[in-house]
């Protein structure tokens, strides 16, 4: 009976208009997105290639490990494809110096703000705005509609239970949908082969779950739509309905949310976290400063008074000495100021993640938000993308700047003892050599590399699993309600 | 009908319990109706439908016909009494007797988007006849009177007429012993009338009880067994059309409907 | 007549649930946008006067002026908190250096990307989005409801002239709709002085044209939505219509065709820029290297005094040339990328004017000034300000010329010299075009929508003289 019942729900909308339109729509959009995705993705590889080879040849090309500054750029994943969370909103490369703190720089969106005018369009914005919405035009009229028309009463009039009736509605909508959603991504993720964009086992399933994330989602909409379809007699009222929450649900909630957090959570500004940095580093230094004099003071007390000619080669001998003294102070200063530029840091990230959670947790009453942070989790472009970079690029930092340090003390030595070898030897032809001009260039062969590492797919799995199963609680809710709704349905 | 509408009858009768039943098809038990604001829309209703019978409420409207039928396919519970089919309670078992009750409501807009085959192929099936041929399902439009040229139409386009019919053709398809009629013969030219009327006494002659309910008092004479005046929720008269054979109809159902059961007079001022 | 029926059309969509329902959606979210967009402007103009005092205390009790670290910052613009545009896409902060190029960094989605994932929820985004579909609502069933409920043929049982009954229809819905919802506007617009956001004539002005503009835009759709039902049978066709016409208009049109010409448009990647840059700069050393040495081997003298000076002077020479040819291949380059970018510009914005939507959020973004032009605009000043930064530096006797010597050996104890003056400084005050100018900008898009009004309003008019009433 369930078989027949769902067989004719498929019949019915395979053969309505708004199937046809659903399905030229849907596919119409989502081999759009992914083309143009494929394409973005493709740009910015040509983008991130041509940066990382530039930062290459001009490591090849330097001529001193001394104070080697670099850049390390953000490679892009093919995940962006099918999400761009916040992938054009954050920067795309950061500076790598002794000096300067990790900062993520040149978003996307910054260089061409054209591009933010209208924002991306990529499969999770599809499915999370107008999928859901033909999930309703789909379902509105679906107990209403077949009253107004005479049928329900007609279907009734058979041994028909219920609840079998009200399932056989979703699984046909279910099914009317699915097939918009899965021909197409089907077809665009053949296009990835064809265009050979680099997925590895862990992308495929990742597309895999914000498929199976997608389809849940929707699912919730079909119940949506069938729970106010059996709470209401008319199918203009029911479809009025649909429309509003929709627009909560879908517009208003998931933004309202951030912006009340924003509004309840108090996260210090740019400037401030730079004052108190700042402030830090000035305090420091001025210590150190006196620190120094006071050491210089105290190293040459002992030739205060003594000859001009003596106080040369008393300063000859001593001066590295307090060389190697203060580049160990210096050097403990900076351990000093970095640990408190990390604290500062952390008590950023506190506030913010705190402001992001609240946020979240307001959002999360939509299933289109939750529905938005599980595909932005497992495409990798969520909030902490950020973060998570910069702190591999924190780690890459001290990398890198170990090794210019121990190659730059090589470099010295090295220079020092062909310095002592051309003094034997009577110096060069002429005498002067261009300050840095020895242009034998550096052997930066065994250079530490950035590579961002992947998450596993445990943790894509841990990610996404809260909103998975939030989804699912809604979806069945939803069901439920609808279910007894129906069982009490006056179907006159 | 076909050889496998029949044979799918016999196979259902089989399956029933090995006690042939023969009480009457159709019973309405001191079936009374209170809805929640209060009204009583049937009050203490008692009557019988026999195989091979056709039955015909007549009454206002409001007056109670509607939610009778809707008793008897539960979708609406009784306050008080039963309405049995085949002596199963409507309300208790609603699944075991909506197995014996074929329904033709009034102004049914079917599917708009199926053809009138694959409405009945639907309809056939949600009645438990899966193994009825394209052949079938032409037979029966064709006997309900509904040109071949239509049969794989889109029901958008049909008339009002055309309509009824395709819901005539899904009650006999059903192949039911009982079957409810609300209003059948409404909006019906006079030539459809007269078939429709044919159609009827066709089924009861394969001994179906039939439970109709009308406005039309000459269709109802002209067809119905037993006739039954409803008024303000009441059974007003319960006469087999044979009695009334020589008694002016119409005079009587104004005389009921008005309240005043043989009063001339009454009926005088009411005209 | 003309009168019965806008006084029908009035009533029939006033007096309804459905009227109810959507006015108070719409009313909330609309107090809400203005409420939310003036305290955003609070907080940004805090983090702005923030990062000023800090820019400043960061210089205090530096000694040369050479060692100070400037930033200019862009301040918040008063209406980019009801049309964000693009504000808060773009950088605000700019690293002031005497020569190269200016690059402002810091975008507000950069720090807070959270802000980025569900955008925000401004008046624009109201207009655009709900305001539309809201519009859509109330026009679907304009006429083939009418018929299917059967009063059309009732109406036209009378001695009713066609043109003025959906002239009626149409004038009726639009001002049933239009004059409840500016009750809120207006509250919401009184509520921004209160509230603190800094109003002068001219903001007045600009914030006045949006919502002409958003005006404009509903009567777009509304009318488009009457033209669709006079086109159509069934008020369920007609709806399923409007709904696919309105993911278009709104959601897919203005997106896909900025992507179109990008990819129709090839502008360099700024990567590409800054590696043809890196690479010219590179060769420019060399050459600058080779022709030092080339130098000291021909110049050599033996008295090292005049040997130094003799270096020193080449050195500077040839430095102003190295900059000079390098300020010229920089201008070329971000010059031509200016031009690519441009066309792109104009191709994007051309394409994604078959919606109205894009028309409306250009324009509306034009007058609040968070388009790109806003960029643009910034770019140009801070460049301006760096003009008067370099002579202020110069007048303090600063020189840039190449790296500063580094000094190797023991620190040279002094006297505490005096710390600068920052008040000294000149201020970047940025301050917007005026209103004219952003409304001049704004004028194509006025009257695109104004035709797009025009031509359903026609169809509607054409098609309905010819509508079966039956």
């Amino acid at each position: 009976m369930l078989k027949v019942l769902i067989e004719k729900e498929l019949k019915s909308i395979l053969q309505s208009p708004k199937f046809v339109a659903t399905f030229g729509v849907c596919s119409l959009l989502i081999l759009l997105s992914v083309f143009i995705g494929i394409n973005e993705y493709r740009s910015s590889v040509a983008q991130y290639e041509t940066a990382s080879n530039w930062v290459d040849q001009q490591i090849a090309e330097a001529t001193s490990f001394r104070n080697l500054p670099t850049k390390v750029y953000r490679k892009p994943d093919p995940m962006q494809i099918f999400v761009s969370g916040v992938n054009f909103d954050i920067g795309r490369l950061s500076e790598i110096s002794v000096e300067q703190d990790i900062k993520l720089e040149q978003s996307a969106y910054s260089d061409d703000p054209i591009f933010a005018v209208f924002r991306s369009i990529d499969f999770t914005f599809i499915v999370q705005v107008v999928l859901s919405l033909f999930a309703i035009v789909f379902t509105y009229d679906a107990i209403n509609g077949e009253r107004e028309s005479g049928t329900l009463k007609l279907v009734l009039s058979n041994p028909i239970a219920r609840g079998q009736y009200l399932f056989a509605k979703l699984a046909g909508s279910w099914l009317g949908l699915t097939i918009p959603l899965l021909i197409p991504i089907l077809i665009g993720l053949l296009l990835l082969i064809v265009y050979g964009i680099p997925m590895t086992a862990t992308s495929w399933l990742k597309v895999g779950t914000l498929i199976g994330v997608s389809i849940l989602y929707f699912t919730f909409f079909i119940a949506l739509g069938l729970l106010v379809s059996a709470l209401t007699r008319n199918s203009a009222v029911s479809f009025l309905l649909l429309l509003v929450v929709w627009i909560t649900l879908v517009l208003i909630v998931p933004r309202g949310a951030v912006m009340a957090a924003g509004q309840l959570v108090a996260v210090p500004t740019v400037a401030e976290i730079e004052s108190q940095k700042d402030r830090y580093r000035a305090d420091a230094q001025g210590e150190l400063r006196t620190t120094r004099n006071l050491r210089y003071q105290s190293m040459m007390e002992p030739a205060q008074g003594l000859a001009e000619s003596d106080r040369r080669a008393f300063y000859a001998a001593n001066i590295d000495l307090y060389t190697e003294e203060s580049n160990r102070l210096q050097a403990e200063m900076e351990i000093v100021i970095e640990q408190n530029n990390r604290r500062v840091n952390e008590n950023l990230r506190n506030a913010k993640a705190e402001q992001e959670r609240l946020a979240f947790l307001l959002s999360r009453v939509s299933p289109a938000s939750a529905y938005q942070l599980t595909a932005m989790n497992l495409g990798g472009t969520n909030t902490s993308m950020k973060n998570r970079i910069e702190d591999q690029m924190v780690d890459y930092r001290a990398t890198y700047n170990a090794y210019v340090a121990r190659k730059w003390q090589q470099e010295q030595d090295e220079q020092a003892a062909l310095l002592a070898e051309q003094r034997r030897g009577g110096g060069a032809a002429g005498g002067y050599t261009y300050a840095g001009s020895g242009n034998q260039a550096i052997d930066s062969s065994d250079m530490p590399q950035f590579t961002a590492s992947q998450e596993s797919v445990a943790e894509v799995i841990q990610a996404s699993i809260l909103d998975f199963g939030l989804l699912a609680i809604f979806t069945f809710i939803a069901f439920a309600c609808a279910f007894l709704a129906f069982i009490r349905y006056d179907v006159r | 009908m076909s050889q496998a509408a029949s044979s799918s009858s016999t196979s259902q009768s089989s399956s029933q319990a090995p006690e042939v039943y023969s009480g009457p098809r159709l019973e309405a038990v001191n079936l009374s109706k209170r809805y929640e604001d209060g009204a009583l829309a049937l009050d203490k209703v008692s009557f019988k439908v026999n195989p091979g019978e056709i039955y015909a409420m007549l009454g206002g409207n409001g007056a109670g016909k509607t939610t009778t039928i809707n008793l008897f396919l539960n979708f609406i519970e009784p306050s008080e009494g039963e309405a049995r089919i085949d002596g199963i309670v409507a309300h208790k078992d609603p699944l075991a007797a909506k197995q014996k009750l074929a329904y033709v409501s009034e102004n049914v807009m079917l599917y708009p988007n199926f053809t009138a085959i694959q409405n009945l192929d639907f309809f056939a099936k949600l009645g438990g006849k899966t193994d009825y041929s394209k052949d079938d399902y032409r037979a029966v439009l064709l006997r309900v009177g509904l040109q071949e040229a239509a049969h794989n139409k889109r029901l958008k386009g049909f008339s009002k007429g055309m309509r009824q019919k395709c819901g005539i053709a899904i009650a006999i398809l059903k192949d039911a012993p009982a079957i409810l009629l609300d209003e059948p013969t409404s909006g019906l030219d006079p030539s459809a009338g007269r078939e429709f009327i044919r159609l009827l006494t066709d089924l009861r002659s394969e001994g179906k009880a039939i439970l109709m309910s009308t406005h039309d008092i000459f269709r109802a004479k002209e067809v119905a067994d037993t006739i039954g005046i409803m008024n303000q929720g009441v059974l007003v008269m319960e006469r087999a059309a044979a009695d009334l054979k020589g008694e002016n109809l119409e005079k009587l159902y104004v005389q009921y409907m008005a309240g005043h059961a043989g009063s001339e007079q009454n009926v005088e001022t009411i005209n | 007549m003309f009168k019965i029926i806008l006084d029908k059309e009035l009533k029939e969509i006033i007096g309804t649930t459905k009227f109810a329902i959507t006015f108070g959606v719409c009313a909330v979210l609309i107090l809400l946008a203005f409420y939310v967009g003036a305290r955003s402007y609070q907080s940004s103009m805090e983090g702005y006067n923030a990062s000023v005092t800090e820019n400043m205390r960061q210089m205090e009790g530096v000694t040369d002026w050479a060692n100070i670290d400037h930033r200019i910052i862009l301040p918040p613009q008063p209406l980019a908190a009801l049309v964000s545009g693009v504000s808060n896409d773009i950088g605000r902060t700019v690293n002031m250096d005497v020569r190269g190029e200016l690059r402002p960094e810091g975008s507000r989605f950069n720090e807070d990307p959270i802000f980025a994932v569900f955008r925000f929820l401004d008046l624009e985004f109201i207009f655009a989005i709900v305001l539309s579909l809201f519009a859509i609502l109330f026009g679907y069933d304009a006429i083939n409801g009418e018929k299917e409920r059967g009063t059309l043929a009732l109406s036209f049982a009378n001695s009713i002239p066609r043109d003025q009954y959906i002239l009626g229809k149409i004038v009726g819905s639009f001002l049933a709709l239009i004059i409840p919802l500016m009750i809120p506007i207006l509250i919401g617009c009184l509520m921004l002085p209160l509230l603190g956001v800094p109003m002068n004539a001219d903001s007045w002005l600009r914030l006045g044209m949006v919502i002409l503009t958003g005006t404009l835009y509903f009567g777009v759709f509304l009318t488009l939505s009457v033209f669709i039902s006079t086109l159509t049978q069934r008020s369920s066709t007609s709806f399923l219509i409007l709904v696919v016409a309105w993911i278009f208009a709104v959601l897919i049109i203005p997106r896909t065709s900025v992507l179109a010409a990008g990819r129709i448009v090839d502008v360099a990647s700024v990567d590409e820029i800054d590696f043809e840059k890196g690479k010219y700069s590179a060769q420019l050393f060399n050459e600058n290297m080779a022709a030092m040495q080339s130098w000291t081997q021909q110049n050599y003298q033996s008295d090292h005094r005049l040997m130094m000076e003799g270096m020193q002077a080449f050195r500077t020479e040839q430095q102003d040339l190295q900059d000079e040819n390098m300020r010229l291949f920089v201008e070329q380059l971000n010059e031509q990328r200016a031009n690519s970018s441009n066309l792109r510009t104009k191709v994007a914005f051309s394409l994604a004017r078959i919606s109205p939507t894009a028309s409306f959020s250009l324009a509306a973004s034009d007058l609040a000034f968070t388009s790109m032009e806003l960029r643009a605009s910034y770019q140009e000043a801070a460049s301006a300000y760096q003009q008067e930064f370099a002579a202020f530096m110069r007048s303090k006797n600063v020189d840039f010329g190449g790296e500063a010597y580094v000094g190797h050996g023991a620190p040279v104890v002094v006297e505490e010299p005096e710390p600068i003056d920052t008040r000294e400084l000149p201020l970047f005050a940025y301050e917007q075009p005026p209103a004219s100018e952003a409304i001049n900008d704004s004028l194509p898009d006025l009257g695109l929508l104004f035709m797009f009004n025009a031509f359903f309003f026609a169809g509607a008019f054409v098609r309905f003289n010819r509508y079966d009433v039956r």
